[in-house]
């Protein structure tokens, strides 16, 4: 098989060294077919163990190894080195995170957003025997948020954190709306009205950058969209019945 | 010098690992976790095509039973199972499914809305529950959801260095805190190894980058043998170039398997139950044909989804079909994809009985990393996810009953005593002379493994390995991190990986050469029979100063005794 060089500019940050940043080049002999982390973890190996980045499947499902290439937030084991042969590719850690170390960035305020929506089936009362009923319009749904590997990438992208570092961003709000379209879970309103504010379903500036850097296609402002429909159509509803009783308690 | 304690240390995070998790956390308050990647990115994730379970769904002339569920599952095992384990596992499926359901699965549906099952292979039903071909990524989604919910604390991207034993008890476990570089000794009450298991031994491997087998080293290490590691899966379809999982439940769905003359070759190796074999039958299929020359380039076979149809592929397949297409640049709806046979499951690990309890006092294991044995010498698809959660759950449930009657007392020098040793150890590595890299000993024992120790085997092949791996040994000794600060260090940890490894390999060929038969994916062409006389009896290696002692396990047979295995 040919080979090819391909030339890294990684984005590098030790805490611990003076210069904390830098930019340093690499070059590696590839493949052909050969895929982005197979090139980073080469580099680890032969020439620099001290190289920082985050890894697991290498198949583009379990969502560790997002990285921002050449101004893209992409999975690097799902970008193709083929395609950054041409000049020298900037490999830098996923925007939005704050650094720990080279490109592996803390997570954590992530994670922490995702705790916010309890991102846990409150399912309703159902037999121990039995599954749910579960129809495949009701599943397909669903289904496209469920995709979601939690990678971060969709964070990287969205303007909204700009305004509010606390908006609870494309991923969450998708999470939110998976189980609020799910039949078996009872919290419906209590969802609408959780993720009714500006740190909410309304912090969002419609843009669908989420939609589209996705590596997974989950659409996070069509559930957020979604949503807002709901929690008006909820509110009308509600004022709704007040103005009946109103009207009715009165004659 | 910090502490930290808790009743029941789980290792690892993937399904085994939640599940047990969970489950201890019924009865007991103090449960944590230790993973060396976020739970969610363990390689359960990557699961694709099912979780086998008698729900009895699926349209059929007749009901389908646990027993009949257990029969599959012996016999697919070449009759090594134990059965009465086998039993425990199948008759549990049903509660274990049901119960990820009501956590929120997002399985496929029939059209009356109940769980829809597929077929899969060497099963005489379809009794796989799928969410479409994102099976693990559903499951584990649904249990980290759960453990969120629970709020069970998660050290992440910490790695277990060592089990800490007293008086031939597990009391807990040296942990290594990699952003920070330190080692912090964690006593526990329980310790529950979820590990999964040691792919990444071989050159051509489904599993992820991380599945080093860390954990049977561990418990190896601390001198409980390990079961049966000679049976190595190979499965039959990863995607040619990368190994990555192309699901069984493609063929499940319909799809074929054709060579260079576009013959449907498993006619030959097994009439009957074709594309749908058991995974070792199948796995020869293929090899054989690429190696007689009838593959494609001299390295695949193809997997041709096309006659499913546009539809079909895109409700029950769209997961392999992205991975065909971002992977190997193929349409399945429009071309065959190219497969080969890569290692893929470890039926070998660590010796437990059905409540996950192993050799060792306070040490219990779970999952890929565990050897109850359900799955003998030749695992069914969709066992190893329904293995997760029976064994996961009980392996929880008895470390919690244990712990709750337990009093520990608390030496505090142990752990001093242990952490010194490894120190030095550390000392001793960093202060080599650097005169190999880490890489190419791992590159050599790949090779040496995927095809000395692979599909088809032979004596002069386990002779050769092991001389090899012999010299690997040693040559360990040569390896010194350039860097030499603890955190962040992945050169330190490729290292001690790659010992663990090359430990395991060792392991695997003492017990093959010395295993004379074939039996499920243990397949000699020097002794190509099954032999029940001698050998219907699990392997156990010990770690002993002078290598590898074997010694030998009964299997247990409750209802079926070995017949003929022909499909």
């Amino acid at each position: 098989m040919k080979s090819s060089l391909l030339t890294l500019r990684i984005q590098r940050f030790h805490k611990e060294k003076d210069p904390q940043q830098w930019i340093e080049t690499f070059q590696v002999e590839t493949r052909k077919e050969m895929n982005l982390l197979e090139a980073l973890l080469r580099i680890q190996d032969e020439q620099d163990g001290t190289l920082a980045f985050r890894f697991s499947c290498r198949g583009a499902v379990c969502g560790s190894c997002a990285m921002r290439v050449n101004g893209k937030d992409v999975l690097a084991c799902r970008t193709h080195v083929e395609d950054l042969l041409k000049k020298p590719a900037l490999i830098e850690p996923l925007p939005y995170f704050p650094v720990i170390r080279d490109l592996v960035v803390d997570m954590s305020t992530f994670f922490k957003h995702y705790r916010k929506i309890e991102p846990y089936l409150h399912g309703k009362h159902v037999s121990l025997e039995t599954e749910y009923t579960l129809k495949e319009d009701e599943r397909k749904e669903i289904d496209p948020y469920i995709q979601c590997i939690l990678c971060g990438i969709c964070f990287g992208s969205c303007p909204a954190f700009e305004k509010d570092s606390q908006f609870l961003g494309p991923a969450m709000l998708a999470k939110a709306y998976r189980f609020l379209a799910d039949p078996r879970d009872r919290r419906n309103e209590e969802i609408l009205k959780a993720m009714d504010d500006q740190r909410g379903m309304w912090g969002c500036k419609t843009v669908f950058n989420c939609v589209k850097v996705c590596p997974k296609e989950v659409p996070p402002t069509h559930a957020i969209i979604k949503m807002r429909g709901g929690i008006l159509k909820y509110r009308i509803a509600s004022l709704f019945s007040q103005f009946s009783s109103l009207f009715r308690n009165s004659s | 010098m910090e502490i930290l304690s808790h009743d029941i240390l789980i290792i690892g995070g993937g399904l085994a690992g939640l599940r047990a998790a969970i489950e201890a956390k019924k009865v007991c308050r103090d449960v944590a976790i230790l993973s060396k990647v976020h739970p969610l990115r363990s390689h359960s994730v990557a699961a694709q095509g099912g979780i086998n379970a008698v729900l009895g769904n699926a349209p059929a002339p007749i009901k389908d039973t646990w027993e009949n569920h257990a029969f599959d599952t012996i016999k697919g095992s070449d009759y090594l199972a134990d059965q009465d384990a086998v039993e425990v596992m199948c008759r549990e499926g049903v509660e274990r499914v049901i119960e990820m359901e009501h956590w929120g699965t997002l399985f496929s549906r029939t059209e009356d809305g109940k769980i829809a099952q597929r077929p899969f292979g060497g099963a005489g039903f379809p009794r796989a529950a799928y969410a479409a071909d994102r099976t693990g990524h559903n499951l584990l989604h649904a249990l980290y959801e759960q453990i969120t919910g629970l709020q069970i604390p998660v050290y992440e991207e910490w790695y277990a260095l060592s089990l800490v034993i007293e008086d031939g008890k597990c009391i807990g476990i040296l942990a290594f805190h990699f952003f920070e570089g330190r080692i912090i000794p964690i006593r526990a009450k329980a310790v529950i190894l979820a590990t999964g298991g040691y792919g990444r031994i071989y050159l051509r491997s489904t599993n992820a980058v991380i599945n080093t087998g860390s954990g049977c080293f561990l418990a190896y290490q601390a001198g409980v043998p390990l079961e049966d590691m000679e049976f190595i899966q190979f499965h039959p379809t990863s995607l040619f170039g990368t190994n990555i999982l192309i699901t069984e439940a493609a063929r499940g769905e319909g799809g074929y398997l054709t060579n260079v003359n576009g013959e449907r070759f498993m006619e030959r190796y097994a009439p009957h139950l074709m594309e749908l074999g058991p995974r070792d039958i199948v796995a020869r299929g293929a090899q054989t044909e690429i190696d007689q020359g009838r593959g494609f380039e001299g390295e695949f076979v193809h997997l041709d989804l096309r006659h499913l149809g546009r539809e079909k592929i895109l409700d029950r397949l769209p997961g392999i079909r992205q991975i065909a297409m971002d992977f190997a640049g193929i349409d399945p709806i429009l071309k065959p994809i190219p497969v080969q046979p890569a290692q893929h499951y470890s039926m070998g690990g660590i010796p437990t009985n059905v409540d996950g309890e192993t050799p060792l006092l306070g040490l219990f294991a779970a999952g890929e990393c565990a050897c109850v044995s359900v799955h003998g010498a030749n695992r069914l698809g969709g066992n190893s996810l329904l293995e997760t959660l029976v064994f996961g759950a009980r392996a929880g449930r008895k470390s919690a009953q244990t712990v709750e009657t337990k009093k520990q007392s608390f030496n505090k020098i142990i752990f001093q005593d242990h952490l010194k040793a490894f120190q030095s150890e550390l000392e001793e590595i960093f202060g080599r002379k650097k005169e190999e890299p880490c890489f190419s000993l791992r590159d050599e024992m790949r090779a040496l493994m995927t095809f000395q120790v692979g599909i088809f085997r032979k004596e002069s092949d386990f002779l050769s390995a092991r001389e090899k791996i012999r010299e690997l040994k040693k040559r360990l000794k040569r390896i010194s991190p350039k860097q030499k600060g603890l955190a962040f260090n992945y050169e330190l940890i490729q290292y001690l990986e790659l010992s663990g490894m090359i430990h395991l390999a060792e392991v695997i060929v003492e017990g093959a050469v010395a295993r004379k038969e074939s039996r499920g994916s243990h397949f000699r062409v020097d002794f190509p029979n099954r032999n029940d006389e001698h050998w219907l009896r699990h392997t156990m290696a010990f770690k002993t100063a002078e290598g590898v002692k074997l010694d030998y396990k009964k299997v247990t047979i409750t209802s079926y005794p070995p017949k003929e295995r022909t499909y």
